[in-house]
């Protein structure tokens, strides 16, 4: 009986191209079970309507095409399970959702599917799916005409976020606008070739510096560099501190909208941020000259 | 259009790129014009209103204690048939848009890419201290910085008396265009300037004196005019600027720091120029901006009563830095960061109220990014390829290194 265990759990299963073992989807199983489980304990915050229910089965999407990234980009079906896994039990995804009923995965599934078709190979039907993705996000966007930042510790946090509000609601966005001119500029004039490691690199970075200088962004605007931190370090495994340290800026910025607190003051947070931009920006440039090397 | 493109060495990226960017430059100008800030309604205005009434005669009193240079601008402005603060502020924001330009040259030219100059000249338009400073709080700070860039750009070009023309006419306009004054002597020592150049500094002084003394104004009191201004806003030791006195405390021993401050910075600049007087070296353009830069960040990091715009120097040469070296791109990073929250300090009406990084904490900020442009200028000095020998370096032979540095493409 133990050896027919013991052969069990580790007994391949083919369907079709689908290869996985008994441990693969006892794990599948139990992680799923216990992200809704996780789901449920926090569910009553916040009613169950429409909307809720359906952001709820886009983050489960959600989940599986982050997984599919990541098998992509690391040939590991480990690691893609790993992914599924981790994000099934997300602090940050389980309070959006289920517990807040901010539902940012509505925006969030367009724009991962956008990367997962992009890193394909497929640029049209990609730009297609983030353009969707961005638009959506963008719509949830209100500007606020009493502070700069609604929760999420940007700029804002640092350089004061009650003067010139409304000045600095539309300045703000015409300098990002700048910034990411320029960066297309860059990408246009150097020639710079889109690799799919560059995609995932500029993903996070974009995710990252959006709402750092954007207005009036929610305690949920790290939604998106969340889940791309993690697909990041999965690629990337000694990046480990970028997911680590924005999960807790991110679950900290929830804590201080929805308990009206945090232990360590927003302002860290901020410069937290600054930090892991700064980083991400560096590998940018380091990919950069890789590319152009090898060209 | 294709033979301007052709003339210019443009593509249509480099036009788009440069049109959008003007465009968001001119919008958040734009936006930002219709503020009006204190120093507005308490100086400008009412210098104004009086050059209004009185005409050229109220350069004979002593209500204004800036640069009569920057009063003749006022009078200009009074006589305009428009309103005085969107008169006054567009002046100052087409000089961002000139010294965006500026900069761009300059770094075209030190770096010998188009493409980097194009995106400082973006970047410029986008820089928060710049437009906070014309469009949203009415300074004038952009004057002296547009000689001070017209300086380096005519440095870089070997033409050390253009350049020092260019810097007179910025101590014509600012007192803080000083902090950069070691700099110059240094490049005197390694004979990149004539002492005879330096005498445009007093001489474009006192030709900008001379309608406000012919109007009146009694000469000692013009010639003062500088000290006259350092002896006002003495109510702290450091006005809202990150700098030593944030750090050891602004509001104790007012009256003595103020003096011994002042003595303080004197002694270190001495200090620094006698070890960088010591030897002879290749003068590179990076290195130009390198000794440009440690000054602007040591002189206001010790001298008393700085105020918060007194980075806006160090915050441009920061990026003409990065653009040099973009390894260092942290320095603008950081030091622009701390300028603006300075920045925001005052216009946010905070009072003795800190901002929510301390200033103390920005202080050690700024004393980091000292030491850190301070050992790039150390290492230089020292690296033995730099060095040229001392007795044996003549003006034609230093200049023989420049050209042959020029022809293998060396910055």
């Amino acid at each position: 009986m133990d050896e027919w265990l013991r052969n069990l759990i580790v007994k391949k299963w083919k369907i079709k191209a689908l290869e996985f073992s008994f441990l693969d989807a006892l794990l599948a199983v139990c992680i799923t079970g216990t992200g809704v489980m996780l789901r449920l304990a926090v569910n009553d915050y916040t009613p169950m309507d429409g909307q809720k229910q359906a952001g709820l089965l886009l983050e489960l999407f959600l989940i599986i095409v982050c997984a599919v990234i990541v098998h992509d980009y690391t040939g590991s079906r480990n690691k893609a399970f790993l992914t599924y896994a981790i994000l099934a039990i997300y602090p940050t995804l389980v309070a959006n959702g289920a517990l807040w009923g901010q539902n940012s995965s509505q925006y969030a599934f367009p724009l991962f599917l956008g990367l997962c078709i992009l890193e394909r190979g497929e640029r049209l039907r990609g730009a297609v799916a983030l353009v969707v993705g961005a638009i959506l996000a963008a719509v949830r966007l209100k500007l606020s005409a009493a502070t700069l930042n609604l929760g999420w510790p940007n700029l804002y946090e640092i350089i004061g976020k009650s003067m010139f509000v409304e000045l600095y609601n539309q300045v703000a966005l015409l300098c990002l606008l700048g910034i990411l001119f320029t960066i297309a500029y860059v990408f246009v004039k150097k020639r710079i070739a889109l690799t799919r490691d560059l995609i995932l690199r500029l993903f996070l970075f974009l995710a990252l510096l959006l709402p750092y200088l954007a207005p009036s962004m929610p305690a949920s605007a790290g939604f998106t560099a969340d889940i791309a931190a993690l697909l990041y370090c999965m690629r990337w495994p000694r990046k480990f501190y970028v997911p680590m340290l924005h999960l807790i800026v991110s679950y900290s910025s929830y804590a201080y909208v929805i308990n009206g607190e945090t232990k360590l003051p927003m302002v860290l947070y901020a410069v937290i941020l600054l930090a892991l931009l700064a980083d991400t920006g560096i590998e940018i440039y380091k990919e950069i000259i890789k590319i152009q090397r090898s060209d | 259009m294709k033979k301007l493109l052709d003339k210019y060495q443009l593509d249509k990226a480099d036009i788009l790129y440069l049109l959008a960017m003007t465009a968001i430059g001119l919008a958040i100008r734009g936006i930002l014009r219709v503020v009006t800030t204190v120093d507005w309604t308490t100086y400008w205005d009412p210098w104004i209103a009086d050059l209004k009434e009185m005409g050229f005669a109220y350069l004979a009193t002593d209500r204004y204690d800036y640069a009569p240079s920057f009063v003749y601008i006022l009078w200009v402005i009074s006589k305009l048939p428009i309103n005085p603060m969107t008169a006054y502020k567009a002046v100052h924001i087409v000089l961002d848009f000139v010294a965006a330009g500026v900069m761009g040259r300059i770094v075209c030219k030190v770096t010998g890419s188009k493409c980097k100059g194009i995106i400082t000249y973006g970047l410029m338009l986008i820089i928060p201290t710049i437009w906070a400073d014309s469009a949203l709080w009415a300074q004038c700070d952009i004057i002296f910085m547009l000689f001070v860039l017209l300086c380096f750009y005519e440095l870089f070009e070997e033409r050390p008396g253009q350049a020092m023309f260019f810097y007179g006419l910025a101590f014509a306009f600012k007192l803080q265009s000083l902090f950069i004054f070691p700099f110059l002597v240094i490049l005197w020592v390694n004979k990149r300037i004539r002492i005879q150049h330096f005498l445009w500094i007093p001489g474009l002084y006192f030709l900008s004196i001379i309608p406000a003394w012919i109007a009146g104004r009694p000469l000692i009191e013009l010639i003062n005019i500088y000290m006259a201004q350092g002896a006002q806003d003495v109510w702290s030791l450091s006005i809202k600027w990150a700098n030593i006195y944030q750090i050891i405390g602004n509001q104790y021993f007012l009256l003595e720091y103020a003096e011994a401050g002042t003595w303080l910075i004197l002694g270190i600049l001495m200090c620094v120029m006698f070890a960088m007087a010591q030897k002879r070296y290749r003068i590179t353009n990076e290195f130009i901006v390198q000794m440009a830069l440690f000054f602007a960040i040591l002189t206001p990091y010790f001298l008393p009563h700085m105020h918060e715009r007194y980075g806006c120097l160090a915050d441009i040469l920061a990026v003409l830095y990065a653009m040099m070296n973009w390894k260092r791109f942290y320095i603008p990073l950081v030091q622009i960061l701390m300028s603006f929250t300075c920045y925001m300090a005052y216009l946010s009406h905070l009072g003795d109220q800190e901002p929510t990084i301390y200033y103390g904490v920005w202080a050690l900020a700024e004393l980091a990014l000292l030491i850190a442009v301070g050992l790039d200028v150390w290492r230089f000095m020292t690296n033995p390829e730099n060095q040229l020998p001392l007795s044996e370096t003549s003006l034609f032979e230093a200049f023989a290194v420049r050209t042959e540095d020029a022809r293998e493409g060396r910055q």
